[in-house]
């Protein structure tokens, strides 16, 4: 699999991680390496062998429990006021 | 270094009182540390009349950070404490101090640490092994009898293989992850680095049990694991991954071909077996595990704890430069291929495909665990390597994990042993796997080939 900068680029902002030009492009060489390693997988005989499931989670009753503490959380937040935490306007910022 | 260290943890606390013991600690990781850099962060206020025992930093305490070596966790101090910590802390444990790691368990060296490098008690120009490298290196050096580090492909037991000691992947399931920060959930598991199997044996007994808030911790009943240590192999089926040791060269295979021989002179039955998909076993590895690890690290985004960029003027930016900012290298690139392969268009051809290939490695697995009881291989390809050598080559670190990651697909338990050294003086590692649960044959297996080679005596 050949991942080219403007792959790169693409699956950058999927994955929210800005990386300027020169970043991508080696991002690009780096990721062809790999998945061309990762491409022998397609040798291998899989029939009848589906996609791996987990094993079922176990369920439990849904009772109200305590959870963390506003303050527990401020203590770790980088903006924070008056119980919320704090991020750029949304609609009709700068 | 005190000799009270280089004794196991069982013998030593008959020696001195365990402020002695917790004193004499924290004076070997003074005296040590400052070479070999496996701490970030020390508790010398550390309390505790039991085990005197350090933990990887991506395991949440409330008395110490927890930055899993990344800035993007600067500042972060958890409200809570990590089951595994919880229960430490019942049993009196002293939680000495916080190992370092590559950032967020992504490697095989601990040189992708955003807090410097972790070097080997043997070699100090060589790397420790990674991810659990400062917990492997802690041990090594015996500045502490046991630390706690985390597998998602290997990353106890190849630091435990590179750094001469003894390290335990615990079936996935065995021990409660809620406060491990998770890196890949279908496979993460926290383990145990010791200088004994013995001592391992004790810590897995410690930390082992269903916990009600981990959902997939499993209600399997804890066994005794220290109960058969002195019964011996006789008997005992150990099958030879031959896919494995066809890739084996030099003292690499000689060594090897040594473990087996002792294995046979106390009685087992060791002969080759047949594990055709284990060789796909990194193909499937970075996929799966970069997938997930590309959905987990998404709550690192800027906004609740953390780094967040001084920089970013709209919500979009927050993330992306809080992220770019905060993440190193390696995170960087496992993040991209795991959100590659989840992507529309290639899931199908990726994702979907390595999860068909890792159900065939389980199938095959399953087959050679009915005509043997444990399976054998290295635990690495290499002892430990410069430090530097594969950092500029992702694949060539990938590689190193060639032998243990399948045991992670598959969920089984697996532990590596000091198997003597290599010509440069660097140890080697057999790894012996077992059935799901099946810790307490693990451990009767791994006690009879270290009481054969006393290995773990050799110290650094």
């Amino acid at each position: 699999m050949n991942i080219d900068r403007e792959e790169a680029r693409r699956i950058a902002e999927l994955a929210r991680l800005d990386l300027d030009d020169d970043a991508l492009v080696r991002m690009a060489a780096e990721m062809t390496k790999i998945l061309t390693y990762i491409d022998q997988l397609r040798e291998v005989d899989v029939e009848g062998f589906e996609e791996h499931t987990a094993e079922a989670t176990p369920l439990r009753d849904d009772e109200p429990r305590p959870s963390l503490d506003r303050s527990s959380a401020e203590r770790n937040a980088p903006q924070w006021t008056g119980g919320f935490f704090v991020v750029p306007k949304v609609i009709g910022g700068e | 270094m005190s000799e009270l260290l280089a004794l196991p943890w069982h013998e030593a606390r008959a020696e001195v009182s365990p402020r002695e013991y917790l004193d004499a600690c924290l004076d070997a990781i003074a005296a040590r540390d400052g070479a070999i850099r496996a701490f970030l962060h020390v508790n010398r206020d550390a309390a505790g009349d039991g085990l005197p025992i350090a933990v990887k930093d991506n395991i949440v305490t409330t008395d110490m950070p927890t930055t899993c070596a990344s800035r993007i966790l600067s500042g972060f101090r958890s409200p809570f404490d990590a089951t595994v910590i919880s229960r430490l802390r019942a049993q009196n444990a002293a939680i000495v101090g916080k190992t370092n790691l590559d950032e967020f368990a992504m490697g095989s060296s601990t040189e992708h640490s955003a807090f410097g490098v972790t070097r080997n008690p043997w070699n100090l120009d060589c790397v420790a092994g990674g991810s659990s490298g400062g917990s492997a290196a802690a041990v090594a050096a015996r500045m502490v009898p046991a630390a706690l580090g985390s597998e998602t492909g290997g990353s106890v037991r190849q630091p435990a293989a590179l750094c001469g000691v003894v390290g335990v992947k615990p079936t996935y399931g065995r021990v409660s992850r809620y406060g491990l920060v998770a890196f890949a959930s279908g496979l993460d598991q926290i383990g145990v680095v010791t200088k004994t199997v013995r001592e391992s044996a004790d810590v897995l007994g410690m930390i082992a049990g269903h916990d009600p808030m981990d959902s997939t911790s499993s209600t399997h009943p804890v066994d005794d694991y220290a109960s058969e240590l002195e019964e011996g192999v006789r008997g005992l089926r150990f099958g030879v991954v031959r896919e494995a040791i066809e890739q084996l060269t030099g003292e690499v295979r000689e060594n090897f071909d040594a473990a087996l021989a002792v294995l046979r002179g106390a009685g087992a039955a060791v002969e080759e077996v047949s594990v055709p998909s284990i060789s796909y076993a990194i193909a499937v590895y970075y996929i799966v595990a970069n997938a997930e690890a590309s959905a987990n690290l998404s709550r690192f985004d800027g906004i609740r704890y953390g780094h967040r960029s001084s920089s970013a003027r709209t919500l979009e930016d927050v993330y992306a430069d809080s992220r770019a900012e905060g993440f190193g290298a390696e995170v960087k690139r496992r993040i991209m291929l795991g959100t590659f392969a989840l992507s529309s268009g290639y899931y199908d051809a990726y994702y979907g495909r390595a999860q068909r290939v890792r159900a065939r490695l389980r199938h095959d697995f399953s087959e050679a665990f009915r005509k043997f009881d444990f399976l054998l291989t290295p635990t690495t390809p290499e002892p430990a390597f410069p430090v530097g050598a594969k950092t500029g080559d992702p694949l060539s670190m990938y590689l190193s994990d060639i032998f243990t990651a399948p045991a992670n697909l598959v969920g089984i338990p697996a532990i590596a042993v000091p198997s003597g050294f290599a010509r440069n003086g660097l140890p080697l590692s057999l790894q012996i796997m077992a059935p799901h649960f099946a810790e307490k044959a693990m451990f009767r297996a791994a006690a009879a080939y270290e009481r054969e080679t006393q290995f773990w005596r050799e110290k650094r």
